[in-house]
């Protein structure tokens, strides 16, 4: 190519969109968790240790992404690298963490809510604000970027100064076992690998920068970022609430912290950082996913209704599925109150997709060995081999931890039924729409209908 | 057909259809393609619902788009829709992600699915 870009994105927005799409709400939820396994307040070093860890998945990414810089990332990766029918699986599954990231947010978003105003029930709030979300995206209004940039600075800072001010305020700091680690610590940093989930979304947006650098270098200043924020957080809360069991009941700790540093304004404070977070959660996950099942019914992989538009050009069709389907398992999570599988198969299905990472570095540099690589995964081959078997291991972990008093399993059995669905698709209803016959220009069809 | 004739067709498709005018009205973009395999350079501007291709690199671009010249030369006379060679690698783009499901949507309206 020889003239540069009229239009590309800084680093700063790099380091954002990383940092933000890892910072869902209910990451408030995930540290109490952490927290409760540690049984302690040594949270935050498998907060930490879980960070370390991604940033070996983080250097795996960098290389597939200066390898193929593209929006369809994953589909792409994959499909070079193992096959089409891998990657379309992969890519599904991998589709409906988003949605279980903004269920999972819905529910924090609705207890926030009915703790700061009572009078309004949970699920109306989720409904009215997941609602505007999808008004605003299918009428084309996009959250602007320095708004989505301010939101994870905004969020961020305020669990740094906020958890500073707890630790401050809380007297006899040496009474506390900071470095005590219990006997579930490797269960703590299986789910600590939830609060990092999804800062190498940023991947996507790689055809927007022009410096190949901006990508690695924004997602591990994010992770750095994240690692602090919520170590912090998880270090405030364990120190102002010794006994994390309490928190379990609670399902809005980041308001307790907020009260605890600075009263009432810091409760309001922390609700109006978790609304702005839920929103940037909702809003760019809808976004990608909607243009991804956009993509994909365009590639004839999902029903062909998937890619209809508004006249806004915006499709409109996936938007308001995945919203809906969105909507019906946080009202489903709501009603039972059984969050921590979202959490765990969250935590589960990344897992798999950063050892996933690791076999495809291998796998492309066998491959495609000439292919031109602006950035190369550290210490190939030992570390992607040794850091994609860790994340086998800590993605068995979190799916098998128990999420009822049963103890049984429940996030293995939800995860393994999505596989399952996304494999039998795959075989069988994929062939079937790539067969069916292509339909005719739309632009010579009833087109106010259609578009 | 050569990569210029399919870019002439698929201009004449966009300029000769009143709703697509319509709908470029506000997307006045600099496009720039490059073959992958022949290092060729051509180029699509958009403006003011108008569209015009030609060979050669074009000042300030908003786009860059690089493929081997087959693959060009099938998306844009309409014989495959660019989201195959994109989702399988074959296809790389540099620019806003608007800017690309423009064009997709293009080929989408003028050449159907």
């Amino acid at each position: 190519m020889q003239n540069s870009l009229s239009r590309v994105l800084p680093l700063r927005t790099a380091i954002s969109t990383s940092a933000g799409l890892a910072s869902a709400a209910v990451n408030f939820l995930a540290a109490v968790e952490v927290a409760e396994y540690v049984a302690g307040q040594s949270a935050w070093i498998a907060i930490l240790v879980a960070g370390v860890l991604i940033v070996f998945a983080g250097s795996n990414f960098s290389e597939l992404n200066g390898l193929f810089p593209s929006a369809a990332a994953i589909r792409v990766w994959i499909r070079r690298g193992v096959n089409d029918q891998t990657s379309l699986v992969s890519s599904l599954v991998y589709m409906l963490t988003v949605v279980f990231v903004i269920a999972a947010d819905a529910f924090v978003l609705g207890h926030t809510f009915s703790a700061a105003v009572p009078a309004v029930p949970a699920l109306v709030w989720i409904l009215l604000l997941l609602g505007v979300v999808v008004w605003t995206n299918a009428r084309g209004i996009k959250m602007a970027g320095r708004v989505q940039d301010a939101n994870a600075f905004i969020l961020l800072g305020t669990l740094i100064v906020f958890s500073v001010v707890v630790l401050l305020k809380t007297p006899h700091l040496n009474q506390f076992h900071f470095f005590h680690l219990g006997s579930q610590w490797y269960e703590a940093v299986a789910l600590g690998i939830f609060i990092f989930v999804g800062f190498e979304w940023v991947t996507p947006l790689a055809e927007e920068f022009r410096d190949f650098r901006a990508i690695p270098r924004g997602m591990y200043i994010a992770l750095g970022l994240i690692a602090v924020a919520f170590g912090l957080f998880s270090l405030a809360l364990t120190v102002a609430f010794p006994q994390a069991h309490v928190l379990a009941s609670s399902f809005v700790p980041q308001l307790l912290v907020g009260m605890r540093a600075l009263g009432p304004f810091g409760f309001w404070w922390m609700a109006f950082v978790t609304l702005t977070t839920a929103m940037t959660t909702f809003n760019g996950g809808l976004l990608s996913a909607s243009r991804f099942v956009y993509a994909l019914a365009r590639e004839r992989v999902l029903p062909r209704w998937f890619s209809r538009l508004n006249k806004r050009l915006v499709p409109q069709n996936a938007l308001i599925a995945l919203a809906v389907i969105s909507f019906g398992l946080a009202v489903g999570v709501y009603l039972t109150g059984q969050y921590l599988f979202l959490i765990n198969a969250g935590a589960g299905v990344e897992s798999f997709m950063y050892a996933l990472s690791s076999a495809l570095v291998i796998s492309l540099r066998r491959r495609e060995p000439n292919r031109s690589r602006p950035f190369r995964a550290f210490g190939y081959p030992l570390v992607p081999i040794v850091s994609g078997l860790i994340f086998m291991g800590l993605g068995v972990e979190a799916l098998l931890t128990p999420v009822t008093k049963s103890g049984f399993p429940w996030s293995l059995v939800f995860v393994l039924a999505i596989v399952g669905a996304a494999v039998l698709y795959v075989k069988w209803m994929v062939p079937r729409l790539k067969a069916q016959k292509p339909g005719p220009p739309i632009s010579r069809v009833e087109t106010k209908e259609r578009v | 057909m050569t990569l210029m004739e399919a870019l002439q067709q698929f201009v004449n498709e966009c300029n000769k259809n009143a709703r697509l005018r319509e709908m470029n009205r506000d997307w006045s973009r600099r496009i720039q393609l490059e073959s992958a395999d022949t290092k060729s350079l051509h180029w699509l501007v958009s403006d003011k619902g108008e569209v015009e291709a030609g060979s050669g690199a074009v000042d300030n671009p908003d786009m860059l788009i690089e493929a081997p010249e087959g693959t060009l030369t099938a998306i844009f006379s309409g014989q495959m829709t660019p989201t195959e060679p994109y989702n399988n690698g074959d296809l790389l783009v540099h620019g806003q992600q608007d800017d690309m499901m423009r064009l997709d949507i293009l080929t989408l309206l003028i050449w159907g699915e």
